[in-house]
């Protein structure tokens, strides 16, 4: 039996029957409360949803498979905070569409993974709930804003985890705790469920702990849904023609990375050179102008989508307050984090009557001009091969890098959402103790081609798990 | 010339009749029990997503069409932004920059002959909810909250507050006909808000006063007049107008000020991510345009032209599109049943007069429809589309009527036996008119002095009692000196008896 069979079994032994899951249930909690991955642990309630979904198939390789969900994509009967004390306690009605998709195939979903404030951040360190530590070093941030997902993967306490990418909030925390990560096409994966930060950027993505996991995820929760009419069939239907040996663009200037990931990235070059890829040094010509287009139209999409929470039909409310005016204000300004709020008001400040060219408009159309660059670009290179993140993880408290140099080092995982297309973050292995990953881009629709050059460059190998991680040999 | 002139421009929301709501699947209907019509969806709940209706987009291009708009290729949706607490996401879906339809223009009737106003836009945009102030508390309800909503804005083209209540009836009617709107003003399915300047004649556009609360096309008249008064009584005393919202108070005939520009929103327009720009297709316009119907203005200058009715009769038949069909539907019968030489449809498509015979049966059809027929159906609370009165049954009746078989009475009692009997005129005249010695006028007024005199039996029969049914019946037989057939006493007495209740 192959190293996926076996996983398979194993993971289908925890969650199979009634007392498998109450053994799994103790098993990832204790083993969460090291890491502090989850907000929510509740395999049994994760169950009940598949046994109402009678048209599970046995047949999907996801059946019987444990998973972690983002606690900003919607489970039924799971909480739905998004890490946000203004979504305290609230519970969601209704089920996302990729985890409706995941439930159909059979997998279970365990638990709600902690994350950034609205997926505002690159460190989970802006949850209002927990601090989630990298399994690797508990010292060390597990990336963001899907941390909680990542580092629930890298510990082994689910074989993968939904997350979102709006701005590299799978791709960054993937490769802080060095598991697969994949920001899909813009579209190929339904929002519906996606708890709104910036609609035209954002996707549901997945966190695996395997190329094949991650592609078998994706082939389940992607295509059109009518719930979200930004989907499409593309990845579904497209017929790929590029094939292998790949020609790979690569930076031609890499200043600015720490040595330890620009050493990984020269070394990937080499891997791939002697796998008899063709390498092209190429220069992204746009890339100064990502971050601030990025944080304009960011911005400016979460001050409309966050303009729900008000206390009035849902989460948490200010009591005692009987005008309408000063029950929003006190509890928006009591329930959103600071970085919430830093974001809302530069949204609505580049959105104002007057502005509006000068920045949101101006952004769009730096956006128009990354997306024909990069588009040009793939008439010359099956695809881009970047660092993910200019450095390893870092420590908490922000010590070595601010708030505002964690958004400038956002210039490499922007562009694919800016552009729309799909990015996979895998692991290369570590330095110093601590994974270093990096990101291939692939055009739109490409995500298979993705998932054959990294199944290559692993060698058909999972993720190495984070010392200490829940493993087989701690279940009989 | 008058000292100033008025320019009046329209703002009007029509609630679509789509089935269900713009953005979700809920059901969008009028009156239910609060919050039953609702879902994550129009209740705003994180995460979800809008997915707009295909027939709420295919009747707003209807609208645009009818109104000779440029329709948009590429429509586009956008937020507009403001917190309200009957706003479930606190920005509205609506459209802004690349709108169903623009530059339209609409022709209407008014005392002073037909005019043309501009449109200057269509756009398609969700309602809020509601709020009930309740004591010192407020209660939303959300069933309208993202149901369909259709705005219609026209430039400044009104010169008087008639104009502009001339054409909100005719738009009313219009989009009654199109089947896209109840229009229904007092319920809220079609809500106006007027704009009015003044200005020394000559000086163009003044300072733009907008008034809400207008909630008939009467409201929309009066509101404007007494804004004209105001105004021109301010302008004349040396006064400037302030550029604000005003109220109309009907309680007490008079605006009063809302707010002022200076509170204005700036509602920070931006593309909607969730719903990609719409871009009808060929086989979309096909649908739209194989669903326009002859507007009234146009079917009433038709029929009247070829069967040369009265401006009067003309208005009645084409009020109402199920009665202007009616109308051509009896025509039709006739001519499918050889009265004319020609055939009645075919003739007035093309708008020449119809042949004689045709012509005499429409001055009748349309003559007994707005008479008779009307006041038999309010009677009975009935209304033409749901009364057995078919068009072929009220041919024969006119048929009948012109050629002397019946006269007038006869035909009225054929009449109101269609409609309590739902049975063909010919087959009533034979059976029930003929038939009978008496006819049901007069058993009906011996029931009515019978009943008159024993009040208690009637009670009693309401009551459950049936045993005094036999009882009155033999008093209507024995005063009618026993020439009344007892089935239609049995008949008409049971009818009298539940009408009373
Ligand atoms: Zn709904």
């Amino acid at each position: 039996m192959n190293e996926v069979g076996r996983k398979t079994l194993f993971w289908r032994g925890l969650t199979g029957s009634v007392e498998q899951r109450k053994r799994y249930n103790k098993l990832i909690t204790e083993a969460d409360s090291e890491i502090s991955a989850f907000l929510e642990i509740n395999p049994e309630s994760g169950a009940s949803l598949l046994r109402k979904n009678s048209e599970s198939q046995t047949s999907s390789p996801l059946s019987g498979l444990p998973f972690g969900v983002k606690d900003n994509i919607a489970v039924e009967k799971f909480q739905l905070t998004c890490g946000s004390k203004i979504l305290n306690s609230f519970v969601s009605p209704y089920s996302a569409t990729a985890v409706s998709r995941l439930l159909a195939a059979g997998a279970v979903p365990v638990g709600k993974a902690n994350m950034d404030e609205f997926g505002m951040g690159s460190s989970t360190e802006n949850s209002a709930y927990k601090t989630t530590v990298n399994p690797w070093d508990h010292a060390k941030v597990p990336g963001g804003s899907s941390g909680g997902s990542a580092a629930a993967v890298a510990a082994g306490l689910v074989p993968f985890a939904l997350g979102s990418d709006t701005g590299g909030s799978v791709r960054q925390p993937a490769a802080f705790c060095g598991t697969y990560g994949l920001k899909p096409t813009y579209g190929s994966v339904s929002r519906y469920g996606l708890v709104a930060y910036a609609s035209s950027l954002e996707c549901v993505g997945v966190l695996a702990d395997s190329v094949e996991m991650t592609k078998n995820v994706f082939t389940v929760i992607g295509g059109k849904d009518p719930m979200d009419q930004t989907s499409s069939n593309g990845s579904v239907n497209s017929a790929d023609a590029a094939a292998q040996p790949y020609t790979i663009g690569v930076l031609s200037k890499t200043e600015g990375l720490d040595p330890a990931v620009a050493e990984a990235y020269g070394e990937t070059i080499e891997q791939m050179k002697l796998l008899g890829w063709k390498i092209r040094e190429i220069s992204l010509n746009t890339q100064e102008y990502v971050v601030p287009a990025y944080y304009t139209i960011a911005t400016a999409e979460a001050s409309a989508n966050l303009a729900r929470y008000t206390g009035i039909r849902y989460g948490m409310r200010e009591k005692d307050i009987t005008d309408h005016e000063n029950m929003v204000r006190l509890t928006r300004e009591n329930g959103f984090g600071d970085e919430v709020k830093l974001r809302i008001l530069l949204g609505t400040y580049v959105l104002r009557s007057g502005f509006q060219d000068q920045y949101y408009v101006r952004a769009q159309k730096i956006r128009t001009l990354i997306r024909n660059e990069i588009n040009t670009l793939f008439t010359k290179v099956d695809m881009i091969l970047m660092p993910v993140f200019p450095t390893q993880a870092f420590r908490f408290g922000s010590q070595e890098m601010t708030p505002y140099q964690q958004k400038l080092a956002d210039k490499y995982t922007v562009t694919a959402n800016l552009a729309g297309i799909p990015s996979l973050s895998f692991p290369t292995g570590l330095k110093s103790g601590l994974p270093v990953g990096l990101q291939l881009m692939a055009p739109d629709f490409c995500e298979s081609r993705l998932f054959d050059a990294a199944g290559v460059l692993s060698g058909g190998r999972s993720i190495q798990l984070a010392p200490g991680a829940m493993s087989a040999g701690e279940v009989s | 010339m008058a000292l100033f002139q008025t320019f009046v421009g329209l703002e009007i929301h029509i609630h679509l009749l789509t089935k269900t709501k713009v953005f979700c699947g809920c059901k969008s209907a009028y009156g239910d029990k609060p919050n039953t019509n609702i879902c994550p969806v129009c209740l705003g709940y994180p995460g979800v997503l809008p997915a707009v209706n295909k027939e709420a987009l295919k009747m707003s291009y209807m609208v645009g069409t009818a109104l000779n708009c440029e329709l948009s290729p590429h429509t586009l949706f956008e937020r507009k932004n403001y917190f309200y607490p009957d706003m479930t996401k606190n920005y509205q879906i609506s459209q802004f920059s690349d709108p169903v339809g623009v530059n339209g223009w609409f022709e209407f009737e008014t005392d002073g002959g037909i005019k043309r106003i501009r449109i200057h836009d269509v756009h398609l945009e969700e309602d809020a909810g509601k709020m009930i102030h309740d004591g010192n508390r407020t209660l939303l309800d959300y069933n309208r909250a993202g149901t369909s909503l259709l705005e219609i804005v026209t430039e400044p083209d009104f010169s008087t507050s008639e104009e502009a209540e001339n054409f909100l009836q005719s738009f009313q009617r219009m989009v009654r006909y199109l089947g896209v709107c109840d229009g229904n003003m007092e319920e809220g399915s079609l809500r106006c808000d007027a704009n009015i300047s003044i200005n020394k004649t000559g000086k163009g556009l003044g300072t733009k006063v907008e008034i809400k609360n207008l909630n008939s096309s009467r409201f929309v008249r009066k509101a404007l007049q007494y804004e004209y008064k105001r105004q021109a009584k301010t302008i004349k005393n040396g006064g400037k107008i302030v550029q604000e919202t005003r109220l109309w108070i009907e309680e007490k005939q008079k605006t009063r000020s809302m707010r002022t520009k200076e509170t204005a929103h700036d509602y920070r327009y931006f593309p909607e991510p969730d719903i990609p720009p719409f871009v009808p297709d060929e086989m979309f316009m096909q649908s739209v345009n194989d669903s326009m119907v002859e507007l009234p203005f146009v079917r009433k200058q038709r029929l009247q032209k070829a069967y040369s009715l009265t401006e009067e009769f003309a208005v009645f038949i084409t009020e109402d599109k199920f009665r202007a069909d009616f109308f051509e539907a009896v025509i039709s019968a006739g001519a499918g049943a050889g009265t004319g030489t020609g055939t009645g449809t075919g003739t007035a498509v093309t708008g020449t007069p119809a042949p004689a015979a045709i012509a005499a049966i429409a001055a009748t059809a349309a003559k007994w429809l707005k008479g008779e027929t009307v006041k038999q159906l309010g009677r009975r609370n009935l209304e033409l589309s749901d009364s057995p009165l078919s068009p072929i049954r009220f041919f024969s009746l006119m048929k009948m009527l012109s050629d002397g078989t019946i006269h007038a009475n006869i035909a009225r009692q054929l009449l109101e036996l269609t409609l309590d009997q739902d049975e063909d005129p010919e087959i009533l005249l034979e059976r029930d008119v003929l038939a009978g010695s008496d006819d049901d006028a007069e058993i009906a007024e011996i029931i009515d002095s019978v009943l008159s005199n024993n009040p208690e039996a009637a009670v009693q029969i309401q009551e459950g009692n049936t045993k005094a049914v036999g009882f009155l019946m033999g008093q209507v037989m024995k005063a009618s000196q026993g020439s009344a057939d007892p089935k239609t006493v049995r008949i008409l007495l049971m009818e009298k008896l539940t009408n009373k209740k």
